[in-house]
């Protein structure tokens, strides 16, 4: 019988030594991870990608989020370009999307959505035994999810998120859907929650939350000294086993000797970009053509900072309450919950933090809530005096906008942004 | 002028003489965008609510500057209209998070980018996306919220027994609208789908009484009415937003007779009633959590099987998704409809629209070939 998954097992055999850059050694460890328990049959839950994984962590369940597995391979283009084509990686995408379409899943949804129908129908996506969902970010997670729970028949887990999080009850409603998170993953794994090693998986992610958050902080300094947003894919992988920690920490480690060196990103800083959404993903040197071309610098981006107490470890309770208080944190997922205040105001912080010159907003053609929201963040620019700029973009399939356009439309941008 | 005439008209345009008197009385009149909002605790507060739509819309360039591309057109057209004041009408709006493209446009509302009087009561519920006891609960707590906020805002006492009132009032409305698809089932029903729609419409843009009153005398006009048996087929039509009858009427034109729907503005909003012995506010949120669902419900499977049970009941060929573009929650339960009448060998098609009605010549040729796979 032929093997599934073939192009992860290839390149998990090929990088499972490789040490540097550590990210990817987070990524090719739990691609490693799904892969044995594909062929142990051992349960996996699907884990949405805003939705951290700590929680199927300390039950020993392995998550996959579902929209994070083409990750290997793009992690493994933006280590080794020289040793894979990205638009060769580009076109092995499409018979995916392409398939979802063909399914009746219209083009305009998501990419990352129809790229999980998509995989499911051809076997490029190991399928889950269960899935939990929260009801963020977007129309796209109800509808893909719902769509996935049909496909696979797998029991499905939704974290109902108030849309009004200030208001006085909404936070207990929250953390009851956080309790019963925990009964289905009972339910379904055969498995009990062992309290102890919950306190301990939880206390691993706030040492990784910790170094996350201050190598992000170093970001601000000015000129930067590494370019592209400190971001924290580990969230959904692995949080809460040690090698989450040790790769986030070696990351920062490796900022801080180059502040100590005294090296910059580019060796003019011209200009200091807040990105404020996801990376376009098949354009993994997009940051640093824009430092490159223009001395543009980008220290942060959506999910590169978040706001985060650490959890109170001293009861299951508080483990429970803040592990909810933590998920309402959590970028994208928080943007798309309620209402556009809270993106602008992210969005905002992050321009005055991480003292930006500009903001650029990958308008993601699946991402509506994002698109819908752009127009009131524009005005409050415009009264504030910052540029701002939204891009057409599809985050995962470079035919729908080539990357010359999205080049052209940066670069013009940006010329603009430096001519004042 | 038939009751019946009387009741379809009130689609074609955004107000209309019941609205105009209501006003003239000094009455008020709250939007809301879905159908999610109970309509029983605005009318309990002696307001008449008012189902937003964007009928006479022509165009939504105000409404873009806000609205992205990817928005759905009606949401474009809607705060298009809004902005350039065409809701004068209104003393407040509800909503919602229907959807992304909803909750977006009415974000516009809130910062002011839509010209308003003041005060203006502006209120988004939390309605919650599950449909579990908890999700009950939580919504019986939101709709006391909104009930209070009402009688805040608008110095008015929403009691009890208005609530019951309100409550039957609905509950009679919407078993006479049940009635009228009762006849719908008859292998010659005396209505076309069209009809039906701007009847569901007039239902959501006139006061409660003088509606029922009026579906009553138009139940009375159609026992004498001759039946349709010239149809091609019977149809289920399903999808979101729909509020232009003549959308319907192209697909009757062609021998489609729309039978039944599983629509916004259709059956879905008044085909479950409120328990009416319970304390009224946790019933209503019962009865809007547990009714049949909106694909923003994780509720899927119900929905699956409801339509399936519908194509029986009223004895329909086929089904007809018509999904406005962009709209993404009708995306994933259209494709979800299509596997499952392919299962079921059940003739289906989907089609996509936009808010204004366009590419009519296509929309013929994909429903005529539809309808000649039919073979009836």
């Amino acid at each position: 019988m032929e093997e599934k998954y073939q192009a992860h097992r290839l390149l998990y055999e090929l990088l499972k030594d490789v040490q540097e850059p550590p990210e990817l050694r987070s990524i090719v460890d739990w691609t490693g991870r799904v892969l044995r328990a594909v062929d142990q049959g051992q349960p996996i839950v699907y884990n949405e990608f805003t939705f951290w994984c700590d929680s199927m962590i300390a039950m020993d369940i392995q998550p996959l989020s579902p929209e994070v597995w083409p990750a290997m391979l793009l992690a493994a283009v933006a280590a080794f370009p020289e040793m894979v084509d990205p638009n060769a990686l580009a076109s092995a995408d499409n018979p995916i999307l392409d398939t979802a379409v063909e399914a009746g899943i219209p083009p305009e949804l998501c990419t990352a959505g129809r790229g999980i129908v998509g995989g499911l129908l051809t076997d490029f996506l190991p399928p889950p035994s269960m899935t939990v969902v929260p009801s963020y970010p977007c129309d796209n997670t109800r509808a893909i999810y719902q769509t996935v729970a049909n496909l696979t028949g797998a029991p499905i887990y939704w974290l109902d998120c108030p849309y009004w999080m200030d208001e006085p009850e909404a936070m207990d409603y929250w953390v009851s859907q956080y309790k019963g998170l925990i009964s289905f993953l009972e339910e379904h794994s055969g498995k009990k929650m062992d309290y102890d090693r919950l306190k301990e998986v939880v206390e691993e992610s706030n040492r990784f939350v910790d170094y996350w958050l201050e190598g992000s902080e170093l970001l601000r300094m000015k000129p930067l000294p590494q370019n592209g947003p400190f971001l924290a894919t580990e969230v959904l992988l692995n949080l809460g086993l040690p090698i989450a920690t040790e790769v986030v920490k070696a990351r920062l480690d490796a900022l801080k000797e180059r502040i100590a060196r005294g090296e910059t990103a580019v060796p003019e800083e011209k200009v200091r970009v807040v990105w404020n959404y996801l990376p376009v993903l098949w354009d993994p040197g997009l940051f640093d053509w824009m430092a490159q071309e223009f001395g543009a610098v980008t220290p942060v981006a959506m999910g590169s900072w978040e706001h985060h107490e650490p959890v109170d470890t001293s009861t299951p309770e508080s483990i429970i309450r803040g592990m909810a208080r933590r998920a309402l944190g959590a970028h994208m997922g928080r943007h798309g919950a309620s209402s556009s205040d809270v993106w602008i105001e992210d969005t905002l912080h992050a321009f005055e933090q991480w003292q930006g010159d500009c903001i650029i907003v990958n308008g993601a053609l699946g991402c509506k809530w994002v698109r819908g929201s752009y127009g009131y963040l524009r005005d409050i620019c415009r009264q504030r005096g910052i540029p701002v700029m939204m891009f057409d973009a599809d985050i995962a399939d470079p035919r729908v906008v080539s990357q010359e356009e999205v080049h052209a439309r940066i670069g013009e941008f940006l010329d603009t942004v430096m001519a004042r | 002028m038939t009751a019946l005439e009387e009741l379809t008209k009130q689609a074609d345009t955004l107000t209309n003489p019941y609205i105009e008197r209501w006003k003239e009385r000094g009455g008020k009149i709250i939007g809301y965008y879905c159908t999610y909002v109970p309509e029983e605790i605005i009318h309990a507060a002696g307001m008449l609510p008012y189902r937003m739509r964007a009928t006479g819309s022509t165009s939504s360039e105000l409404g873009d500057a806000y609205a992205s591309t990817t928005t759905c057109t009606f949401c474009r057209h809607a705060l298009d209209q809004a902005m350039k004041g065409e809701y004068s009408f209104l003393d407040g709006l509800v909503t919602l998070h229907s959807c992304d493209h909803v909750a977006r446009t009415f974000d516009a509302w809130r910062y002011g980018k839509v010209p308003l009087p003041d005060p203006f009561y502006l209120r988004f519920l939390d309605v919650p996306i599950k449909t579990d006891a908890p999700a009950v609960e939580w919504m019986t707590l939101q709709l006391d919220k909104f009930k209070r906020s009402l009688e805040d805002h608008f110095q008015v006492t929403i009691s009890d027994e208005a609530l019951r009132r309100s409550v039957k009032t609905y509950n009679e409305k919407r078993r006479l609208l049940k009635s009228l698809y009762e006849l719908r089932k008859k292998e010659a029903p005396p209505i076309t789908g069209a009809e039906v729609l701007g009847i569901c419409i007039a239902s959501t843009s006139m006061p409660a009484d003088e509606f029922n009153q009026l579906l009553r005398q138009s139940l009375d006009e159609l026992k004498g009415r001759d039946g349709f048996w010239d149809y091609r087929a019977r149809l289920l039509l399903a999808g979101g937003e729909l509020e232009d009858p003549a959308y319907i009427r192209v697909i009757e034109e062609l021998g489609g007779l729309v039978v039944t729907d599983m629509l916004c503005f259709g059956l879905r909003a008044f085909w479950d009633l409120v328990d009416e012995d319970s304390e009224p506010i946790a019933a209503l949120a019962k009865r809007y959590i547990e009714r049949i669902s909106c694909p923003r419900m994780i509720d899927y499977s119900r929905r699956l099987k409801f339509i399936r049970d519908l194509l029986g009941e009223f004895k329909a060929d086929g089904i007809i998704v018509q999904r406005m573009k962009y709209c993404d929650n009708w995306a994933c339960d259209g494709a979800m409809i299509r596997w499952q009448a392919k299962e079921d060998g059940t003739p289906y098609l989907i089609l996509e629209r936009e808010y204004l009605m366009s590419a009519v010549g296509q929309m013929r040729t994909r429903v005529q070939a539809f309808l000649e796979t039919i073979m009836r």
